[in-house]
């Protein structure tokens, strides 16, 4: 018997009854069929048979894996083959069948099949359809068909040489707004000076939804940007498939390694996380375990022919030195190796053009980065030193996971002791760290000597690590850190006049909320605290409406706040967030337990506690709508303003995957202005 | 929940709470009461005295002190990791209190150099220990050298508790316990 089933009828997710009755008549009592139980890329077309939206969206040329998971109809057959077809026509390239026997999913039978075309590219603008066939050991055959569009570069004004992506990892309005009160202030409504990123000309609005939550995780937010698809959450720069091997997922080309390929354009990571940090890696990186820390650090060096990877600076050290170094995190269950002979993976390394990895966890990858080329800094005063006339490339490891926050950061240098024994960045052993807006400024400096120009992402990342923590002040001043960035970013490109910049998150995080103003002096918040409870803590501090008035904090001549404890603060609420003690104050004393005063001599004693352990004194509890300890990443849409030529694409309310498409735009077909949109020459309407 | 568990011990002991992962049992743990005011001379090692600081240019140097302690039965004081998803049998203990997002952050996290994975006894390795809060004195054998657990997590620095250093939970503990983590009020 010969039996082909019909387009996306045979996939699993709809019970296909009126086949499997097809297939009896024509099989006379055979009900069983072989089925497609994923379609990558993914579609709608697939999934319930609507063919929109269009899930899968790539630019002309952008290269994507096909893949297909095909399962025989009963346990005693195989899939012997398989082909892919765009449009009708059979795609032409070398078709891997790996058998799921081993290291597929638990739900995947063994006799199951993943069939892989890699390193596919369509140039035609438009709507393409694509299908695979696959034929099974008793001669049964199978299709399913699938959908995806190729959106067209249209000629434009002036490509863009370079482009900035400012990403303030979970930065909502709220967070935007409490870094302009702090640091800007009003004045009788009116802002007395504006965040750098506030006098960008053009804001839209961002959904940041993944391709399997409306909640995205910062691996999705990023990889939307730059790759214009959208990945599940964890996953980084690829489909979902069905193995458990993390790095032979069906890959999506990333906006660095399109204009390194076509333009040449070369790769700027900086971050004050660690390095192998989702939104880094997001950039550079294909895993579907963001979590992968000993292949994603070698990917970024063993695959910068095809991102174009020149600056790379952040914390996670831990990552770079061999496993035999004391405090190294590499280990082989962290990496990966492609087979050779396995065409699974053997493909990709010759269809992509990549390294096949190895399982090299005594790899001295800090040693391998400067035999490379790599100028290396390991702390501020080093990387000051680094000339970019001379250095065209640059590694900075500032710490040995996250770098420090702000807020720490600069008591460091202030020479205030907020820590255990001293300044948070002596106990931290690294008490020479950068600010963001230093590390930008470097990378901006290197960059800027690539003739082709260049793509940079700079993210402030511990804005969403202290808004899971709920550390209000903490995150404040992270934000009021990646803002000084933003300013250095839009001078440059002020400056050179060929600069897009934008700036936006990858998700909101805490469901964070200005909810007012202190009515109350700090001192007199103090003795509230004491006192304790929500009828001191709350009734008399939270000041709604009026009553909030205008915090003023005083910006130091380093460009942060004198002290956020200060009288009539600003008051933030979080509605992501998880049970807490709230006191309103910047958590810096020491936590002490009055039932273990041998520990009072312990000078390491001295830090704030997660959420539920800080601010107990005032025994005002606020109970979380989430559970567990941490604060969440919420689906909230997010702002996004833009800077520079093409910045005008970026207005309106746009999904995640459509910001690729505009950046794509700018640098690869030149700078459009909206249709319905008209520019007149004005004079900036910004008053200060 | 901590304090409402200590006034009904009634005694101003170090305590660490456990919860028995089991899924086919009844039984559940909590923790053991250490007299610390009256602990045996064991010698105690400081987080301050575990790697050279400030840390060089590359990866961490071992203090000599750190390497004697290697083997020996030793005491530290610390902070119990606060982790979004506890791990049966073994938990972080650093010198300064550190919460994980470990679900939006996963290994990118604010663990200091000096961490302590303290490892309960084999035979209570499906057992989860509680997050407590404020410092804790813990006394045990430590080990010094990379080892990769499991899910890839290298550790350093490991302390193996013996049993006694917990105790079942009754089931009103156990039940006061799990509402406390639905309602900690």
């Amino acid at each position: 018997m010969h039996l082909t089933l019909l387009t996306h009828s045979s996939r699993l997710p709809r019970l296909p009854v009126a086949l499997l009755i097809a297939s009896a008549l024509v099989a006379g009592t055979a009900m069983a069929t072989p089925t497609v139980s994923r379609l990558t890329p993914p579609s709608e077309l697939f999934t319930s048979g609507r063919p929109a939206p269009v899930i899968a969206r790539f630019l002309p040329g952008q290269r994507f894996d096909l893949q297909a998971t095909l399962r025989p109809d009963d346990a005693g057959k195989t899939i012997t083959a398989a082909n892919f077809a765009i449009d009708g026509k059979k795609v032409d390239l070398p078709v891997s069948l790996r058998p799921c026997n081993s290291g597929c999913l638990a739900t995947v039978p063994s006799n199951a099949a993943i069939a892989s075309i890699r390193a596919v590219s369509v140039v035609k603008p438009g709507l393409h359809d694509f299908s695979v066939t696959a034929t099974q050991s008793d001669g049964q055959t199978v299709s399913a068909t699938g959908n995806f569009e190729v959106v067209p570069l249209v000629a434009g004004g002036r490509k863009v040489k370079n482009i900035i992506v400012m990403l303030g990892d979970g930065m909502g309005a709220a967070q935007r707004t409490a870094a302009r009160i702090v640091a800007g202030g009003y004045a009788q409504g009116k802002v007395i000076a504006p965040l750098a990123m506030d006098t960008f000309p053009v804001t839209g609005m961002v959904k940041t939804a993944s391709l399997n939550s409306v909640v995205t995780d910062s691996a999705p937010g990023m990889t939307s940007y730059v790759s214009g698809n959208k990945n599940n959450n964890n996953e980084e720069g690829v489909f979902p498939d069905d193995t458990v091997d993390p790095f032979d997922n069906p890959r999506i080309e990333y906006l660095s390694e399109y204009l390194h390929r076509t333009q040449g354009k070369a790769l700027g990571l900086v971050t004050t996380a660690d390095v192998f940090d989702a939104t880094p890696a997001g950039n550079a990186v294909h895993s579907s375990s963001r979590g992968a820390g000993t292949g994603i650090v070698d990917q970024y060096l063993d695959d910068r022919g095809l991102t174009g990877l020149s600056v790379l600076m952040g914390g996670g050290r831990k990552w770079f030195v061999p496993s035999t170094v004391p405090g190294s995190a590499r280990g082989d269950r962290t990496d990966y190796a492609f087979s050779t002979s396995d065409a699974h993976t053997a493909q990709i390394v010759q269809r992509w053009g990549v390294a096949p990895g190895k399982l090299d966890k005594d790899r001295d990858l800090l040693a391998e980065f400067q035999a490379a080329g790599f100028a290396y800094a390991s702390d501020k005063s080093t990387m000051d030193t680094i000339d970019p006339r001379t250095a065209d490339k640059l590694l900075g490891l500032f710490s040995h996971s996250n770098m420090n926050v702000a807020l720490d950061k600069m008591d460091g240098r202030r020479s205030k002791a907020r820590g255990a024994s001293g300044r948070v960045v002596d106990d931290y052993g690294f008490p020479d760290q950068p600010l963001l807006e230093e590390m930008t400024s470097k990378a901006l400096a290197v960059l800027e000597r690539k003739k082709n120009g260049f793509v940079l992402m700079v993210e402030g990342a511990s804005i969403d690590k202290q808004a899971h923590n709920m550390d209000t002040e903490r995150w404040m001043l992270d934000t009021i850190e990646f803002d000084r960035a933003i300013a250095v970013a839009k001078a440059f490109a002020a400056r050179q006049g060929d600069t897009l910049v934008i700036v936006t998150a990858d998700h909101e995080c805490s469901g964070a909320a200005l909810i007012g103003g202190s009515r109350v002096s700090d001192a007199r918040l103090q003795e509230l605290v004491r006192e304790g409870g929500a009828a001191n803590v709350r009734d008399k501090v939270v000041g709604i409406y009026e009553q909030a008035g205008f915090p003023k904090y005083r910006m130091a001549a380093d460009g942060y706040p004198e002290t956020t404890d200060i009288d009539n603060r600003l008051l933030v609420g979080y509605g992501a967030n998880s049970d807490r003690y709230e006191d309103w104050r910047t958590n810096e004393r020491p936590l002490q337990d009055s039932q273990q005063p041998f520990v009072k001599k312990e000078p390491l004693s001295a830090y704030p506690a997660g959420p539920m352990a800080r601010d107990v004194e005032g025994r005002f509890m606020v109970t979380g709508q989430v559970p567990g300890d941490s604060a969440v990443h919420t689906a909230t849409d997010i702002p996004l303003s833009a800077f520079g030529p093409g910045a005008w694409a970026f207005t309106g309310v746009m999904d995640n995957t459509d910001v690729f498409f505009k950046l794509a735009q700018a640098a690869s077909g030149g700078s459009l202005v909206p249709d319905g949109l008209v520019l007149a020459p004005v004079k900036s309407l910004h008053k200060r | 929940m901590i304090r409402l568990l200590k006034s009904r011990i009634g005694v101003a002991l170090l305590s660490l709470a456990v919860v028995l992962a089991l899924a086919n049992r009844t039984g559940h743990a909590f923790a053991q009461e250490v007299e610390t005011r009256e602990a045996p001379p064991i010698e105690e090692l400081r987080f301050h005295d575990f790697y050279r600081i400030p840390v060089g240019t590359k990866g961490l140097e071992i203090s000599e002190t750190l390497k004697l302690s290697s083997g020996r039965v030793m005491r530290i004081v610390g902070f119990m990791v606060q982790q979004e998803v506890a791990t049966p049998g073994r938990f972080l203990l650093t010198p300064q209190p550190v919460q994980m997002s470990q679900h939006a952050d996963g290994e990118a996290d604010d663990l200091p150099a000096a961490t302590v994975l303290v490892i309960l006894d084999s035979s209570q390795q499906e057992w989860k220990v509680a997050h407590r809060r404020g410092l804790v004195a813990l006394e045990g054998v430590l080990s010094v050298g990379r080892e990769e657990a499991a899910d890839g997590r290298v550790s350093w620095v490991r302390m193996q508790l013996p049993p006694d250093s917990l105790r079942s939970m009754n089931t009103f503990e156990l039940a006061g316990y799990l509402h406390s983590q639905q309602h900690r009020h």
